[in-house]
């Protein structure tokens, strides 16, 4: 049914799917702006952070810590795997995938495992403010790492079918636009959430 | 339309009716400038047979003169505004020394009001708390501490020209001096849930022998 | 996928295919103008009710009332009464007694309708008709090219905002009634149950809403996506028309503005559902009781000018198209309209300078807000320009973006006071601010959003809308619409609270006044009978609205036949049959010059095509 009129669309830079995943990551990064926002509202808005209530309650900065370089590895493997692609590498391209996407799931599994720990120390949603946000802002990126998880598998499984080539990866490519965005996200998000 | 306001009873009352008249007859200026124009084209340049519309692209120099203008305008307007407004609104110039201190607490859906009493603390015995009903005297300053226990209130006295959202949790503080004495509304003029609809107070201003006589019967000594 | 060979047997699709679950850009705008209109009556019947009770507070209501005497009494007197007894029988009798025992209107009742009222109004008619019904409908058509980048993404808009109807609708009838907290939804209010009664009404709002912010996000990637990437040969930024500009504009406003809302929303249903307490300063560890009100007017302004821009983009076709004369500063009027959706940014502050923010943000956002006058000035300006040594023709189209012009130029002075920190002080929360939202976006955008409707039907669907008719309901609506909502400004400055149910508790606004004007004298029991004269001047105005429609659904199938190009308009739109084929050009279409080529001296005609190759090269724009 479309009518992609590729006579115009030739001339341009970005062809449509890259162009509207980049304009997609302008309404993702408002979205986190409403919950930084929020969340900058309480820190600034309390002089002791965590609030008194809270005190006790450590946020596990290492482990995160750890957790953060295993994602920020995974973009690096998402270059790479970008970088394959361009050069008609296909297999390659399926290894740098792969890794990409278990690194992903295991940064999820981190945070699961640690968000288990939060809660048996009495941490959760209802605890004011201060758990409130920090779920939500997590939680809201978490989400956003497992559908970028589920797209990077989805792209894979193109990969064995053989749909990508040198020529021939607009897939590939936006599918490593958004996971980039995810990826960049984090730091800010630990920064401002675990070590302010 | 000017004359439909409420008769003005606070010493900064005069200057919001100032600009507001001041906004009124700017706008309505422009408004007749505007229209009266708009009017004399639709007159002037209707279609009428064998007459072509001239080509005429635009004017930098026009496009520039009406920037340029409604710019003074604005900033104009924002000079004579600010000073107003801080006034009314800023606590480091709020007059010091208040004649009288009152909390007033909105909730669904009345106005709490205490008075310190004499010790003038709040929170103490002596405190006094009225339901809907504030008494102050004429030609004095009066400091409320305004605040809400469940959701945001507002305090408006439209003869005050005098209007402040109550915050729960939060504590703002308001300034007035009425100049005349009487007894005036105090609606609520934020959403508040289904009592908003005549969720009212009164403030009542008494001549200064009034309030002394009333503060005597109140806190007899 | 690889079938551009359907595009000749269109005749082909099924009726499915083709109506309801169509692909066709075409198609799915005339799907949203639709959409738009019926959910128009629902918001407008919303407004005449509580309009009822404003003019007669605590009076049955006229037909739905007098039957309810029959509830009461169980007697049959009229035939009105017949008509509801059979409703009586089935469900509704409670739904009814709960809202309107007796037939008057509750304090509750009266919330949630305001409420509603705004929140349709907004949402689900003016967002759908400018960004939905006509950025669908032109940008493809006006640009140059087959069809929308995202087809099913476009369709997916559709139905998303078809989903978000059917979750509102449905919040009417959950116990403890819908959404009540006004369209700001204002939390404390909104945030918990106990302070409304509101249960189910509140998150349905709120789930609504973030549907219709997934339609609009959808949507809005596609616009932005197609207008940059998919122009039509020689249409460069600076040759398109002003609308599609003003489209461009919106789509990138309501792209970054909606997500904000959207996450406001989430922590508004965190806060109703799973316990937290963002918005309830008073629960322990609870959160800021202003946080929403940023988070909602940081979305809510920038909300207003996407409800504007689109309308102002209609007014600068209609305007040049019946002066037959360029539009006056093209370039100017692009770079107004950016400045507009610029500073809409940094003035989300001026509907809360009463909320104790610090003195000095007031001034900041009062400077801001006035500033917005300079680029608005620049657009009125320019269309009286337009207008100047014009040769002007009176359609209906043009009396409609006249009174655009007008009575935006109204609403927009009106800014102007309230914008002011001293004044706002006093008309913040009254009439004042009612008068302003009405001319702005019904003086504003619907009068756009009419003339557009009739200056684009022929092309949408072959015919014209009958103009006896047409001119009808304009004059009928412009004087209406003047005679309800003018008189809010005295209201406003008497004071009149807006939100409230029943003006008579209050004393201050039933004084009985006296007005001198010039020899004559007025007396006034305070403002009864002012809102008794609004009331059957918004019962007129919605009468009005009737003819529209019927005119509307009428001419689809018994207007009079149009020709391929009725107005002499240069833009591409126009450059394609009537009916609009499926890919819409036969060829692309190759653009040699500005969209607003009128009277060019020594030409014979007095509008050359954007697509006309033999004139020499291009004048006007780039
Ligand atoms: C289409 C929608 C629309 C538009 C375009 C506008 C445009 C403007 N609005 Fe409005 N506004 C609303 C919709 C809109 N508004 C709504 C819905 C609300 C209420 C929300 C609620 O609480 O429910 C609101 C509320 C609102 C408030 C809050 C009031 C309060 O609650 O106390 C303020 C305050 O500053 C304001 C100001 C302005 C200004 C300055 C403009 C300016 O953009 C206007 C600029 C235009 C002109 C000024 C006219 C043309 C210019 C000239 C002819 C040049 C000469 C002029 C001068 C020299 C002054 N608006
Ligand atoms: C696009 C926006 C839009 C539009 C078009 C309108 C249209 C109308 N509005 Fe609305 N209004 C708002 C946006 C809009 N409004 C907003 C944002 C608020 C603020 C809400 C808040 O405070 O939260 C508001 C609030 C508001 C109030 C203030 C309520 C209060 O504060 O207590 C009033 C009061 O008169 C009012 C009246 C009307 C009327 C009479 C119309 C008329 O123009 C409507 C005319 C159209 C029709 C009437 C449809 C025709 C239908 C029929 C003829 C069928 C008849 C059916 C039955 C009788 C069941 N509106
Ligand atoms: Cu309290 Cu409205
Ligand atoms: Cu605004």
């Amino acid at each position: 049914m479309t009518h992609n009129n590729s006579e115009v669309q030739e001339r341009q830079p970005l062809s449509n799917a890259r162009l509207g995943v980049l304009v997609l990551l302008g309404a993702e990064t408002m979205l986190f702006s409403g919950l930084i926002g929020t969340f900058l509202v309480f820190r600034v808005g309390n002089v002791t952070w965590p609030p008194p209530s809270h005190i006790g309650i450590e946020l596990p900065r290492v482990v995160t810590g750890i957790n953060t370089a295993l994602l920020l590895l995974s973009g690096y493997t998402m270059f790479q795997a970008w970088r394959a692609i361009q050069k008609d590498r296909v297999k390659q391209l399926r290894n740098w995938l792969l890794i990409t996407g278990v690194l992903g799931l295991l940064f999820l599994g981190v945070q699961g495992s640690e968000w288990v720990q939060l809660i048996r120390n009495g941490l959760t949603l209802q605890s004011g403010v201060y758990g409130g946000i920090f779920y939500v802002l997590i939680g809201c990126h978490a989400v956003h790492v497992l559908s970028a998880v589920i797209w990077v598998f989805i792209v894979f499984a193109m990969a064995i079918a053989g749909r990508f080539s040198g020529d021939r990866y607009t897939g590939v490519d936006t599918c490593a636009i958004y996971w980039i965005f995810v990826v960049a996200l984090w730091p800010i998000l630990y920064v401002l959430v675990y070590l302010s | 339309m000017l004359q439909w306001l409420p008769e003005n009873v606070s010493t900064f009352g005069q200057g919001v009716d100032d600009l507001f008249h001041a906004i009124y007859w700017l706008t309505l200026i422009v408004f007749i400038l505007v229209m009266g124009t708009l009017i004399v084209f639709l007159i002037k340049y209707r279609h009428q047979e064998g007459k072509k519309a001239d080509y005429i692209e635009g004017s930098t120099t026009l496009e520039i003169v009406w920037t340029a203008v409604t710019t003074v305008i604005v900033f104009v307007l924002a000079m004579f505004s600010y000073p107003q407004w801080n006034n009314i609104k800023s606590p480091t110039q709020f007059p010091d020394n208040p004649d009288v201190v009152v909390q007033v607490s909105g909730k669904q859906f009345n106005w709490d009001m205490t008075y310190p009493g004499p010790d003038n603390e709040f929170g103490t015995d002596d405190d006094l708390e009225l339901e809907n009903e504030l008494h102050v005297p004429v030609n004095a300053v009066v400091h409320i501490r305004l605040t809400s226990i469940d959701v945001i209130h507002s305090f408006f006295v439209p003869q005050l020209r005098l209007k402040q959202d109550a915050l729960p949790n939060r504590f703002i503080n308001v300034w007035f001096e009425a100049t005349k004495a009487g007894r005036y509304e105090i609606p609520c003029a934020e959403l508040c849930g289904f009592g908003h609809s005549g969720m009212l107070g009164y403030l009542n201003v008494h001549t200064q022998a009034d309030y002394d006589a009333w503060v005597q019967e109140r806190w007899p000594q | 996928m690889h079938d551009n060979e359907h595009a000749s047997h269109d005749h082909e699709e099924s009726f499915i295919r083709k109506y309801i679950f169509s692909l066709d850009h075409k198609t799915i705008g005339k799907q949203f103008l639709i959409y738009g209109l019926i959910m128009f009556f629902v918001g407008g019947g919303l407004a005449l009710l509580f309009r009822w009770q404003l003019a007669y507070p605590d009076q049955p209501l006229p037909i739905i009332g007098a039957s309810q005497q029959y509830l009461d009494e169980g007697e049959v007197v009229t035939g009105a009464d017949k008509m509801w007894e059979r409703i009586y029988e089935s469900d509704k009798e409670e739904w009814l007694e709960i809202n309107m025992p007796s037939g008057v209107i509750t304090p509750e009742f009266y919330n949630m309708l305001f409420t509603m009222h705004a929140t349709i109004m907004v949402f689900f008619v003016v967002v759908p008709i400018l960004v939905g019904a006509f950025g669908n409908f032109l940008i493809p058509l006006m640009i140059g090219t087959r069809d929308m980048a995202f087809p099913i993404l476009n369709m997916l808009s559709f139905w998303l905002a078809v989903l978000a109807a059917i979750v509102m609708a449905v919040g009417f009838f959950v116990p403890g009634g819908h959404a009540a907290a006004g369209w700001t939804g204002y939390a404390p209010l909104s945030a918990d149950p106990q302070w409304t009664g509101v249960e189910w009404g509140q998150n349905l709002w709120a789930i609504s809403l973030l549907i219709q912010g997934f339609s609009s996000l959808v949507g809005s990637i596609n616009y932005i996506t197609t207008i940059i990437n998919m122009r039509a040969p020689g249409m460069t930024f600076f040759r398109m028309p002003l609308v599609i500009w003003s489209l461009f504009i919106v789509a990138i406003l309501l792209l970054l503005a909606f997500p904000v809302l959207s996450s406001a929303l989430a922590l508004l249903i965190f806060d109703r559902l799973a316990g937290t307490t963002f918005f309830s300063a008073t629960a322990e560890g609870g959160g800021d009781p202003l946080l929403w009100q940023h988070l909602f007017w940081f979305f809510g302004h920038p909300e207003v000018y996407i409800l504007i821009l689109p309308g102002m983009g209609i007014a600068s076709e209609l305007i040049p198209v019946f002066s037959r004369k360029p539009i006056f500063g093209y370039r100017s009027m692009v770079y107004a309209m950016i400045a507009i959706a610029f500073l809409g940014w940094i003035v989300w502050g001026h509907h809360m300078f009463q909320s104790g923010m610090r003195s000095e943000m007031g001034n900041f956002f009062m400077t801001t807000t006035m500033l917005i006058a300079v680029p608005s000035a620049i657009k009125t300006f320019n269309w009286l320009g337009t207008m100047f040594r014009g040769s002007i023709r009176f359609t209906t189209p043009m009396l409609h973006g006249i009174a655009f012009v007008s009575m935006f130029v109204i609403g927009g002075l009106s800014g102007i006071y309230m914008a002011n920190t001293p004044v706002d002080i006093f008309i913040h929360d009254t009439y004042y601010i009612v008068a302003h939202i009405h001319y702005v976006v019904f003086g504003g955008s619907l009068f756009a959003i009419f003339g557009g409707i009739i200056f684009w039907f022929p092309k949408m669907y072959g015919r014209y809308m009958n103009d006896v008719l047409s001119k009808i309901h304009f004059w009928l609506t412009f004087i209406a619409f003047n005679c309800t909502f003018f008189p809010m400004h005295i209201l406003g400055v008497g004071g009149h609270m807006r939100r409230i149910s029943n003006p008579q508790q209050y004393e201050f606004l039933m004084e009985p006044t006296t007005i001198k004007f010039l020899m004559w004298q007025f007396e006034f029991q305070g403002f009864i009978g002012m809102n008794i004269f609004i009331t059957m001047s918004a019962f007129t105005l919605g009468f009005a609205q009737l003819i529209l429609v019927f005119n509307f659904f009428w001419s689809m199938y018994k207007g009079k036949v149009a020709e391929q190009n009725p107005w002499q308009v240069n833009t591409l739109e126009w450059e394609a049959p009537t009916p609009v084929p499926h890919g819409n050009f036969g060829q692309i279409p190759t653009v040699y010059r500005g969209p607003y080529e009128y009277s060019v001296p020594g030409e014979e005609s007095d509008w050359i095509p954007q697509a006309q190759p033999e004139h020499a090269p291009a004048t006007g724009g780039d």
